[in-house]
């Protein structure tokens, strides 16, 4: 086999490029979005050996097995029990584990506190936010070309209260890793803690009719005392 | 045997009248594979237009209104009037024949389902010419949004009916494979003697008439909505708009299969006839199959992670599941190339195309049964590009595999192997660069159906290179069209004779095309095999074909 070996080490060279391409989830800016990054790398792990020996044993078979016009023995192997049981049991062990991860990143984003320390009412409309400060009269709304922006306070626990009074719109700021639907005749409420200053942007991510795409705001995420000093001082300006 | 090779045999060619008339499950399953070319042609050219407008930040060539009435259209079109009904078509061709029937077990029922999947895709794309456009809510069309407040005009409700109507025929054709899988096999065609592809058709065949009538309901309800008063999806009126999408999805996961599994089928024919082996693992992957339809009622609700509605815990365990006889699947192929003698002809590309690409959508599809990380890519282009990766490199590069394949059996001609490369490279390439970039894209936060995207750093270039990959993939698919129409209308393909790949099912133990009832004479039937064993036994005579 002079040729098979070179070959097989480019497959496995393309498909390490292709999963290393195959996307990284965004830096993390809050704890909630930093477990699901967690859990994003080691399901990313976990593809690319996948990835890398199935469509090795896939390219191994093509060009180890391929038609050379020689008399090569065919063979006639069609079944093996024991080959068999082993892969149905590998996948499910696999499965099991990521189903384990799984559920513990997801107690920790989901988790619900009783008495959250700032809580925001988020709400979608046809093309546009409102974020309203509960117990406060700070109410920011967006205008056509003038997206809002929500200000949170750093290192605090928030919960925001997504609700909508006309479609389903969904919430959606992809630096912390969150989307959650804003539906019409619910709340859905999401808690989460932002990590680092600075400015994100959010979107809404499930269409909502014409001018879904322009349906945006920002996130400043101040230190806490800059915060509740903007917060009490009326939410006039950015602070 | 020996009877049967050579030219086709001389047959009054058929007319169109013949066509506008017939019964025969062959010339019917014709009618749907050409049809369904056609909205895939459709379909293709309404993404190539949004392609062009997303080719660069800012709108350019369309406003909003017309961008939201392409992306439903692409997707209705695609999954509803080419994916399902290409599945469909090449079942009406196979299935009788590779059970050893004269025909399907309705052949009138048969070309009822026929004209209503035809009806259904004119009705639902005639919206187009309203003055109000097409419906502009997405292929799955959730209310409020679908409802006569926010969608006015006649769009919506001629998609509504359109849809109804391509279900009444999903429907209608479901009974009839089952009946004749169940009622009209060949003396010695048991079971566990079904071909593959026919043992996915059956699976299909239950999913359709089991969730069907969901959707069907489903639609009924929304056209009630919006035609008399909301009452069943709007919360104003004392309901839940989530209630839509529990019953949409759950006909829209098995649908998911429902375009899958034919392809499966088709792969599970191709390998082994190019390997030169038997397939392996023959219980196993039907038990697989069974299991995959099976489950494929338990996952609906990871379409519904983000709503806040479901039990996001228990939906991921149930689509978790689903990976393992996906997984199996995969490795029988495997088994089955390896240690064989393997012929790199066109139908054997698209399926190796297929193997490379399904598994990279098969991954993905892990990613998104975990509802943390569905958080962030839910709705994103990670979807899109995960979709892709099922519905395009997968069932629609098996679909052309199916064709090189079968082509030479519907026609008794061959397709140009030459332009079959070409057709191969150039959408394998193309299809590639415009789908794999967009996983990143939708990490990164660009959502789906976006007229429009913001100018960050890097996404202008990615949607750019996107958008003009995407013309590989159209004049790939036009080589396809040339190809075709070449070998077949134009007649200039070398005649195929009865089997020119040694194939393994009855249908290449008959001439090419096959004559009115499919078999003059039948093999023995022995194994899943019986144009194989008939081969084997003949082994004295030279090979034919």
């Amino acid at each position: 086999m002079p040729r098979p070996p070179a070959r097989l080490r480019l497959a496995v060279i393309a498909g390490l490029a292709a999963v290393a391409l195959g996307g990284c989830a965004p830096q993390p800016v809050s704890v909630e979005g930093e477990a699901v990054k967690t859990l994003y790398d080691i399901f990313l792990a976990v593809a690319a050996a996948v990835f890398v020996v199935v469509a090795g044993l896939i390219g191994w078979s093509i060009v180890r097995y391929g038609d050379r016009g020689d008399d090569r023995q065919i063979s006639s192997t069609h079944e093996n029990l024991r080959l068999e049981l082993l892969w149905w049991a590998l996948p499910t062990v696999l499965v099991i584990v990521l189903f384990i991860l799984t559920a513990q990143v997801l107690g920790r984003v989901d988790e619900r506190t009783d008495d959250p320390g700032l809580t925001v009412t988020v709400t979608g409309f046809q093309w546009q936010w409102r974020f309203a400060y509960e117990g406060s009269d700070v109410v920011l709304t967006g205008l056509p070309g003038e997206p809002p922006t929500l200000v949170l306070p750093v290192g605090e626990r928030v919960a925001l209260d997504l609700e909508s009074p006309d479609v389903i719109h969904s919430f959606w700021v992809p630096q912390f890793l969150i989307k959650r639907d804003v539906v019409p005749g619910r709340t859905n409420r999401i808690e989460l803690t932002v990590e680092e200053p600075g400015t994100y942007s959010g979107l809404c991510g499930e269409f909502c009719g014409l001018l879904h795409h322009r349906m945006r705001f920002s996130i400043e995420a101040v230190p806490a005392d800059a915060f509740h000093a903007w917060l009490e001082g009326g939410g006039e300006g950015i602070p | 045997m020996t009877a049967m090779t050579g030219a086709p045999p001389v047959e009054e060619p058929a007319r169109i009248i013949d066509y506008l008339t017939t019964t025969d499950h062959k010339k019917i399953g014709v009618m749907y594979l050409v049809t369904a070319v056609g909205f895939l042609v459709v379909g293709g050219i309404l993404a190539l237009i949004m392609r062009a407008e997303l080719a660069f930040p800012e709108l350019q060539l369309l406003d909003e209104s017309t961008y939201n009435q392409l992306f439903t259209m692409h997707g209705t079109g695609m999954i509803f009037f080419a994916i399902v009904p290409l599945g469909i078509g090449f079942a009406n061709y196979l299935l009788p024949l590779q059970v050893g029937a004269p025909d399907v077990a309705f052949p009138r029922l048969n070309a009822l389902s026929y004209w209503l999947y035809l009806a259904g895709g004119l009705v639902a794309f005639s919206g187009f010419l309203t003055a109000s456009g097409a419906a502009a809510f997405g292929w799955y069309g959730y209310p409020p949004l679908s409802n006569e407040t926010y969608s006015p005009g006649a769009g919506p409700n001629l998609w509504i009916m359109g849809l109804i109507l391509s279900g009444a025929s999903g429907i209608l054709g479901s009974v009839n494979f089952i009946a004749t899988v169940f009622t009209m096999r060949a003396p010695g065609m048991t079971m566990f003697r079904v071909p593959i592809f026919t043992w996915n058709i059956l699976v299909v065949s239950l999913l359709i008439l089991l969730t069907f009538p969901v959707l069907t309901a489903a639609l009924a309800l929304l056209f009630i909505d919006r035609t008399v008063s909301n009452a069943f999806f709007t919360p104003e009126a004392g309901s839940n708009s989530i209630l839509w999408q529990h019953l949409f999805w759950f006909f829209g996961h098995p649908e998911v299969y429902i375009m899958a599994l034919p392809f499966f089928g088709v792969v599970s024919e191709v390998v082994p006839v190019f390997s030169g082996k038997r397939i392996f693992g023959y219980r196993a992957l039907v038990f697989a199959t069974v299991l995959i339809g099976a489950y494929s009622f338990s996952v609906w609700a990871h379409h519904m992670f983000t709503t806040g509605a479901v039990s996001n815990l228990f939906f991921a365990a149930t689509s978790f599941l689903i990976a393992i006889p996906t997984g199996v699947k995969f490795f029988t192929w495997i088994a089955t190339m390896w240690r064989g003698r393997i012929r790199l002809a066109t139908p054997m590309l698209f399926v190796i195309g297929f193997l490379f690409q399904f598994l990279v959508g098969g991954i993905s599809g892990v990613f998104l049964a975990s509802p943390p990380i569905d958080y962030q890519a839910h709705d994103s282009y990670y979807v899109v590009a995960h979709m892709h990766y099922v519905l395009f490199g997968g069932s629609a590069f098996a679909a052309f595999a199916a064709f090189y394949f079968w082509i030479p059996k519907i026609s008794g001609r061959m397709l140009s192997e030459g332009l079959g490369k070409a057709h191969f490279w150039l959408v394998l390439i193309g299809f590639n660069l415009t789908f794999f970039p967009m996983h990143q894209l939708g990490l990164d936060g660009m959502a789906r159906r976006v007229a429009d995207y913001p100018a960050n750093p890097g996404w202008g270039e990615t949607n750019l290179v996107i958008s003009l990959a995407s013309g590989l993939i159209a004049v790939g698919t036009a080589l396809f069209v040339w190809n075709v129409v070449r070998s077949v209308w134009m007649g200039c393909g070398a005649p195929a004779g009865h089997d020119p790949w040694g194939g393994h099912s009855l249908e290449w133990a008959t001439s090419s095309p096959p004559p009115h009832h499919n078999f003059v004479a039948m093999p023995p039937i022995r194994s899943e095999r019986p144009a194989w064993d008939a081969r084997q036994a003949a082994a004295a005579e030279p090979r034919d074909g």
